[in-house]
């Protein structure tokens, strides 16, 4: 069935009007008649799934034609801002979602700065972008209204000078009134690994969402309006301060977010040998990078919309000011370490530079890193050569080789187009099929985390079942490395339902804790809550469903209970699952690289771990079981039906 | 003697990056009991939930409290968190 006809069975059976106080609109925008429908996100679904990515979801699941193919302008670009998004302290995300043009699976992906905030100060909480603009276009979105605009104007503007244009051309002032979602030429160019961005650094990064809005030929959305209190069930105010206090309060953003953000992360990582090095073939780097060798490059600190933390590094190489890559955004630790040891750099000032770069060119720092650090070590192993770089020498810490790679990268341009395909590059003929056993990718997304997860077994399970690929975001056990909280079992009992080995390389119990990350995380997504600031990702203490459920009543006057809203993470999961399935995935898709399991770690405390194939298959098992999936990795058939009921369309 | 090393942020509390202890300590428990007389109320901080022990640059994730120290030992106080790229 064609996708509009979708769009249109699918609003005959949507309500016209919000369903609870602060329901935005879901916008359908047909890019090429250029043409906007509206409608609401039906209540049994918001019960099951709530907002943001939970009901991106239950629009994918509903209008994706898995027939097709993820850059076919026939599947949608589905944007969402979650329930409490720009209502709450520290809840300014939103979620990206589509068919992934990188790695073939569920694309779902997650941005803060300020755009979901102010998409939802419109009245919208999702748009659904299909069909190819005849033209490049531009969504401009402004009292409530979505106009299209002549892009031409902006084609072939990265990241600084397009938002430099905008701001010129639109009026307003970022951060303050005006905000947007934007690919540069890497998205133009369908570049997998490119990000749509929104903020100078803040981007939703994962799965090629640049590629697929590039394919819509929709360069950007920019969104403008004054902020505003919104009209809720009951005060909430009050009810969010005690949140900021619980925030400001909480050790780890003291600490650590406030004043140095998560480039904290690198050293215990370098100690433990666990930092991925080398695409992997190593553990441990050098102690150069540690984030006080920032400290001199760090002017301030920013932040996402009506956030107290502000955990965003700012940079200043105090270059000379035309310099365009002297200053910026970042680099947070994904960045450091994928563009620090992962491709053998060891100079802070050029690990800092190439993020000005991967920021200005709209690049996925984790994936593009990853596919720059594969092509190194196939380098290294002679599976390819000069002939097949253009006379490239991929050498392990050539920061400038890798700068001018980044650039051929954006614009496809020679070996460029070769990383412009990412994971992919073997399915695209660039490399030879044994060059997947070198590739550090999971369900064909490029590893997130630039950890290296031999050591860390509930760290490796949730990368192996993250329904978007290889990625940490949805369920790493961070505390797993807490020592306060492995010495104290039953306080780590009440946090993960059940008993968790206190040993990071044991694998009892470890499904336990990935179900429940992974059901809270999910939640945190769908209302709006940045993972940084979310119970259990980096402390105990932080806000978590108690106080979300608390605050949906607040602001929705939905009545929901924490028991409640961990069964919406786990349907959260379900359905990707489902789509998942539709798109090939099953059990053969939760594992874990080659590497991991056939070559030990050789340095460090944890010298010769590796994951044991038969222990990860029997943990696999039970955390099936536990999340009431057959051991195919799918919902099984009475939750199935009951999911299926909710999302309709059958 | 035993030098405790401090991240940033609790330095500036205690006034220095750097402690070291001649009192005679066997483990890291003792070692919290020393450095609590030592600055009041630093005992609560080294028990943060945030903060893992390092003795000479290995990194202890459990049974912390029982690790034996030795005179020359080198210990550090490390954040633990996690990042991401949405």
């Amino acid at each position: 069935m064609p996708l509009r006809d979708r769009v249109a069975r699918l609003l005959a059976e949507l309500p016209d009007r919000p369903q609870y106080p602060t329901q935005g609109a879901t916008a359908f925008v047909d890019l090429e008649r250029r043409a906007v429908s509206r409608a609401y996100t039906p209540l049994p679904v918001v019960r099951a799934l709530l907002a943001g990515r939970g009901a991106n979801m239950f629009y994918l699941y509903r209008l994706l034609d898995e027939s097709l193919e993820p850059l076919d302008a026939e599947v949608p670009l589905i944007f969402g801002s979650g329930v409490l998004t720009g209502i709450v302290p520290s809840a300014a995300r939103g979620n990206a979602t589509s068919w992934s043009p990188e790695s073939g699976v569920l694309m779902d992906c997650n941005a803060g700065d300020y755009f979901p905030s102010f998409m939802k100060m419109n009245g919208f909480d999702h748009l659904v972008l299909y069909a190819r603009s005849p033209e490049w276009s531009l969504l401009h979105i402004r009292d409530g209204e979505i106009a299209f605009r002549d892009a031409r104007p902006y084609l072939g503007l990265d990241n600084v000078d397009l938002r430099a244009r905008v701001e010129a051309d639109f009026g307003g002032t970022w951060t303050r009134d005006l905000a947007m979602a934007s690919i540069a030429r890497a998205g133009e160019n369908l570049v997998l690994t490119s990000a749509i961005m929104a903020g100078p650094k803040s981007c939703y990064a994962r799965g090629g969402p640049g590629a697929k809005m590039g394919a819509l030929r929709l360069k950007a959305i920019v969104v403008q309006g004054q902020t505003h209190d919104f009209e809720t069930a009951q005060p909430y105010k009050g009810y969010n301060r005690e949140i900021a206090q619980k925030l400001l309060a909480t050790s780890v953003v003291k600490h650590a977010l406030r004043t140095t953000g998560t480039p904290f992360l690198y050293k215990p990582s370098r100690i433990l040998g666990a930092m991925g090095t080398k695409n992997n073939q190593e553990t441990t780097w050098t102690d150069q990078l540690d984030a006080n060798h920032i400290d001199p490059y760090r002017p301030g600190m920013a932040g996402c919309f009506r956030c107290p933390v502000n955990c965003r590094p700012l940079n200043d190489l105090k270059t000379d000011p035309s310099d365009r890559y002297g200053r910026g955004d970042g680099p947070e630790y994904v960045t450091l370490g994928k563009f620090g040891p992962n491709i053998g750099i060891d100079r802070i000032e050029s690990v800092i530079r190439l993020n000005n770069v991967c920021n200005d060119l709209g690049l996925d720092t984790a994936s593009t890193g990853s596919a720059i650090a594969w092509a190194m070590e196939l380098f290294q192993r002679g599976m390819i050569t000069n002939r097949e770089t253009g006379g490239l020498d991929l050498r392990w810490g050539d920061a400038a080789a890798v700068e001018q790679l980044l650039f051929m990268l954006s614009r496809r341009e020679g070996f460029g187009g070769v990383l412009a395909d990412g994971a992919r590059a073997v399915e695209r003929g660039h490399y030879p099929p044994e060059a997947l056993r070198y590739r550090m990718a999971v369900k064909g997304l490029m590893q997130s985390d630039p950890h290296d997860a031999r050591i860390l077994k509930a760290f490796a399970l949730g990368l192996a079942v993250s329904t978007r690929g290889m990625d940490h975001l949805r369920n790493r056990v961070t505390l797993e490395i807490n020592a306060r909280i492995n010495d104290d079992p039953a306080f780590k009992a009440t946090l993960y339902g059940g008993p968790v080995s206190a040993a990071p390389t044991a694998y009892d119990g470890k499904e336990l804790a990935v179900r429940v990350c992974e059901n809270l995380f999910a939640v945190g997504d769908a209302v709006g809550m940045c993972r940084f600031t979310t119970k259990l990702f980096n402390s105990p203490s932080l806000p978590g469903l108690d106080q979300f459920a608390a605050q949906i009543g607040n602001v929705t006057g939905l009545v929901t209970e924490p028991a409640d809203l961990d069964r919406v993470g786990l349907n959260i999961m379900g359905v990707e699952r489902l789509i998942n399935r539709r798109l090939g995935v099953g059990r053969q898709d939760d594992t874990l690289p080659e590497r991991w399991f056939e070559e030990p770690v050789t340095v460090g405390a944890y010298a010769g771990e590796k994951i044991d194939r038969q222990e990860f298959d029997a943990m696999l098992s039970r955390f099936y079981a536990i999340s009431n999936l057959t051991e195919d990795g799918v919902p099984q058939d009475a939750w199935r039906r009951e999911l299926e009921q909710t999302l309709g369309g059958l | 003697m035993i030098s405790v090393r401090l991240p940033a942020s609790l330095a500036a509390e205690a006034g220095t990056d750097t402690l070291t202890i001649s009192d005679p300590v066997r483990s890291i428990a003792d070692l919290i009991e020393v450095l609590d007389r030592r600055l009041p109320g630093f005992g609560a901080l080294f028990d943060d939930a945030l903060f893992n022990f390092a003795v000479n640059d290995e990194m202890l994730l459990h049974r912390v409290r029982d690790r034996t120290l030795a005179d020359g030992d080198r210990v550090e106080l490390i954040p633990t968190i996690s990042g991401g790229a949405g």
